[in-house]
């Protein structure tokens, strides 16, 4: 009977123990209330087995068998994908906004008001080609558009520097991250061949989370309860407690292997604010840049083009080329003379008039330029020229041409159907040929007279100070379609950058630019919002199953607290059943 | 569905951040009175402003050049006519001085006075606008004619009249080539107004009846030609004002279409702030009574 008496001890005391247990996690969960990425535990209680006891089969009390945790790590994995869409989207999202800024038309100084400003400056002049206060405005007004498109480029090289470094910081948390996910695949495999892991798992979660904050990646669960982690279409970023380091190799990214070999994985890398920085840096920010360039490269060869067979107030006593050629051997109409504008240069003639120092006409020349290979040279022009009387012609230390009237002599050009002079720079307008490099020619700056307005009327080779024929041509190339390359860059490999081309005034081009960039701005905005909408579906999802609600704590201690008291009753009542007993004499 | 305390908390601080932006931004709209505060707000509305703006900047540049084109056709009118009424002077004085019964003396006088009048058409041929002549072809830096002791008159300037731009496919003349103004066949010919007037002058001095007969009929041929001269000046002022309500109705019209896409309706952009506000200010006082309720309260 003794024994009985012992069992109905015994159940009082599991029962403490397990109501105890059940406050403890509960406990445990309400402390958990606000901790990122945990998941709610509960006690799981199980009837003892039970023991045949005369004649009847008696249960013997509450065991606590586990302590579970509430979690579906399937869409924990659905979180952290969308995690990584989420903050790819975000990050391009925070540079769009500089980017836009950058481009900003609702200034005066923006570059589209600055280019439409440009030709009225050429009206300005055709209105008064003598005038000084219409060439100085010209001049500063083209410096200012100059440095517009300048800084343009280098805000955009600027952004690029700024994401590689974005990137790198990227790169050293990936690594830190992994390294810690690794220990704790290490230290969860080791825990659960007791029982589950529970803090463990979601600490591991946690960073997984935030892994995913960087990096597209895919979760793979092994049997032993470590994860293994893959990223950027295959490459192991985690494998049981092994981590695998990435780095940034220049603008690269590199994972590092076991054998120390190195996989670039730059464009493989698609997601998280990773595959955010490196879409902005080698997709929108490069082909903003490269699209810029294209239209400042047309926008310098129009106006050169026109420019160089015009005329100033004066002739010129002088004039040295400002685009070099690589080898003074090469055809100048080939790649291989190292002509930036080589393409635009064809067949034709540069028409030359030469005036005594009375300003009269004392001989005009015309030079045949062959554009073709076999064609002319820099060497064979530079002879053609220097065969002129009255003008010689040289070459330059670093391969530009040079006309120099003999004693007082001047020239001037009167026509140029080959291109030839717009593509060396002589007598042109703008320096450089791309966004970076575009300048004004520095004879501007000391000399507003070279300012080419007038052409020279090639009947008698004579030209007028008041003629405005030249300024009105090149205000008229604001109303040209021009055909301009147009690029569209793609980090997939398999599309790679495109090369297409648009129809448009420079204008239009820049119009578009500017509307296109406006167009990506917000459909990443768009794809952030709806990534919003949907993480925080899937978060509540995860919430609704794993976080902790106070209500159903407070309910649950309530219940166990009365469980306890009730077990605690137990325990007097079996102590007065044994009082009783041993009282009975 | 199981709601947990951090739903709650969550879903409410999403709420209550996205209407913070969505205030902010009808904010934004009121404050600066532009729908379009970046790129992205209107992708396609932005491109169609800039394309606007630079119309309208084009707009302003061509009323610049009509506006100069203006000043030198009525510059040219005025030098024109008052060398009109010069030679119709001349003429009335011819008719006079034709007659039999005028004496060498009066006839020397006149001579004189027809003198006077050539140096006054010469200095009205070298009319200038801002020190540019508008008579010399584009040669506007060279005096237009220069007339030495004997009476003959040279033409400095070329024949290729200024011209400026008052539209995109529109050129205007706004300077003369003075030797078609007033040589229309050449130096020297039959209606050349220089010589007419040279050859009066010597017919005057010389007491050649014929002679001044004859300067008579060509006076007349050369104050026909003037007068097609401003007629065509006229007609020209007349072009260019035509030009000038057309860019300005474009200008008008097209600064309606800008703010059309660029402004917002302000009582529109108002009541959406309003509607934010409140809508801001529902979601706090929800928020702050539903993250009060707890089971504690009750145990």
């Amino acid at each position: 009977m003794a024994g009985g008496i012992g069992l109905v001890l015994s159940i009082a005391k599991d029962a403490l123990a397990a109501q105890q247990y059940g406050i403890y996690v509960s406990g445990h969960n309400i402390s958990n209330v606000n901790t990122e990425g945990y998941s709610k535990q509960s006690a799981v209680h199980e009837a003892k087995r039970p023991a045949p006891f005369g004649g009847v089969i008696l249960g013997r009390g509450v065991d606590t068998t586990q302590v579970t945790r509430a979690s579906d790590q399937i869409i924990e994995n659905r979180v952290f994908s969308e995690t990584s869409d989420l903050h790819s989207y975000e990050s391009m999202a925070n540079y769009m906004i500089a980017l836009e800024a950058m481009f900003n038309e609702n200034s005066d100084t923006s570059v589209s008001n600055l280019i439409g400003d440009f030709w009225n400056r050429w009206q300005d002049i055709a209105n008064n080609p003598s005038g000084t206060a219409e060439r100085i405005a010209l001049y500063e007004h083209s410096k200012l558009l100059t440095d517009g498109l300048n800084t343009l480029d280098t805000d955009l090289e600027q952004m690029k520097t700024d994401l590689t470094k974005a990137i790198e910081a990227g790169v050293e948390r990936i690594n830190e991250i992994t390294t810690e996910i690794g220990n704790l695949n290490n230290e969860i495999a080791g825990l659960e061949i007791d029982a589950s892991a529970n803090d463990l798992r979601d600490q591991r979660n946690v960073l997984c989370a935030e892994l995913a904050e960087y990096v597209d990646m895919k979760i793979f669960e092994q049997s032993n309860g470590s994860f293994s982690i893959t990223s950027a279409r295959g490459v192991v970023l985690v494998d049981g407690k092994d981590g695998y380091d990435l780095q940034l190799d220049g603008s690269a990214v590199e994972w590092i292997g076991s054998g120390g070999n190195e996989v670039d994985i730059t464009n493989e890398i698609t997601k998280g604010k990773l595959g955010g920085f490196l879409e902005m840096r080698d997709e929108v920010v490069d082909q903003y840049k490269a699209n810029l360039t294209e239209l400042a490269s047309e926008f310098i060869w129009a106006v050169n083009e026109q420019h160089s067979v015009g005329v100033g107030l004066n002739s010129l006593s002088s004039a040295t080329g400002s685009y070099r050629v690589s080898d003074t051997g090469e055809e100048l109409g080939t790649a291989d003379s190292g002509l930036t504008y080589y393409e635009e240069i064809s067949d034709g003639n540069i028409e030359l008039v030469v005036y005594d120092s009375a300003g009269a006409v004392s001989n005009t020349a015309t030079i045949a330029i062959d554009a073709d290979p076999g064609g002319t040279t820099l060497t064979a022009l530079q002879t053609a020229l220097d065969g002129v009387a009255n003008i010689s012609a040289s070459i330059t230390a670093d391969n530009a041409l040079r006309i120099d009237g003999d004693g007082a002599h001047t020239f001037a050009f009167s026509g140029d159907s080959s291109g030839v002079l717009a593509a060396l720079g002589v007598n042109t307008f703008f320096t450089g040929s791309t966004a970076g490099s575009m300048d004004v020619n520095d004879t501007f700056a000391s000399d507003k007279d070279f300012i080419a307005a007038a052409q020279i009327d090639t009947a008698t080779g004579e030209f007028a100070t008041g003629d405005n024929t030249n300024a009105l041509a090149i205000a008229e190339l604001q109303y040209n379609s021009r055909t301009i390359s147009e690029w569209s860059y793609n980090r997939d490999p398999s599309i790679g950058n495109t090369e297409g081309s648009v129809t448009g005034t420079i204008e239009e081009y820049y119009h578009s630019l500017v509307g296109a960039l406006g167009i990506k701005a917000s459909s990443v905005e768009r794809s952030v919002s709806f990534s919003k909408t949907m993480l925080h579906e899937l978060k509540t999802m995860r919430e609704s199953i794993s976080s902790v609600s106070l209500d159903e704590e407070m309910t649950q201690l309530m219940q166990y607290q009365h469980a306890y008291a009730a077990a605690a009753k137990l325990l007097s009542t079996s102590d007065e059943m044994l009082q009783t007993l041993l009282a009975a004499k | 569905m199981r709601v947990s305390n951090k739903m709650i908390f969550d879903t409410a601080q999403q709420n209550l951040f996205n209407l913070t932006e969505e205030l902010n931004r009808a904010n934004q709209v009121v404050a600066a009175q532009k729908k379009i505060l970046r790129l992205s707000d209107d992708p396609v509305g932005l491109t169609q402003v800039l394309s606007m703006r630079s119309g309208l900047s084009h707009v302003a540049q061509m009323e610049r050049n009509i506006g100069l084109g203006k000043n030198w056709l009525a510059a040219s009118e005025s030098a024109q006519t008052q060398i009109q009424n010069l030679i119709s002077d001349t003429k009335a004085l011819c008719v006079q001085m034709s007659s039999g019964n005028v004496g060498t003396a009066n006839r020397r006088s006149a001579a004189a006075i027809v003198e006077n009048n050539l140096k006054e058409i010469v200095a009205l041929a070298n009319s200038q606008l801002e020190g540019r002549y508008i008579f010399s072809g584009t040669n506007t830096e060279t005096e237009a004619f220069t007339i030495d002791g004997n009476n003959d008159v040279t033409y400095n300037g070329n024949n290729t009249p200024f011209t400026i731009k008052v539209g995109r496919d529109a050129s205007l003349e706004i300077g003369r080539d003075g030797e078609a103004v007033f040589q229309p066949s050449g130096a020297g010919a039959g209606d050349d107004l220089f010589v007419v007037m040279k050859n009066l002058i010597d017919s005057l001095q010389g007491n050649d009846i014929g002679g001044i007969q004859t300067a008579m009929t060509d006076l007349d041929t050369c104050f026909e030609h003037i007068s097609g001269e401003i007629a065509d000046v006229g007609s020209k002022m007349i072009r260019v004002e035509t030009k000038e309500t057309i860019l300005s109705d474009m200008d008008i019209s097209t600064r309606e279409r800008l703010s059309l896409i660029e402004e917002p309706e302000i009582t529109e952009a108002i009541m959406e702030l309003k509607a934010k506000e409140v809508a801001y200010q529902a979601a706090l006082a929800a928020t702050s009574k539903v993250l009060q309720l707890s089971i504690v309260n009750y145990m």
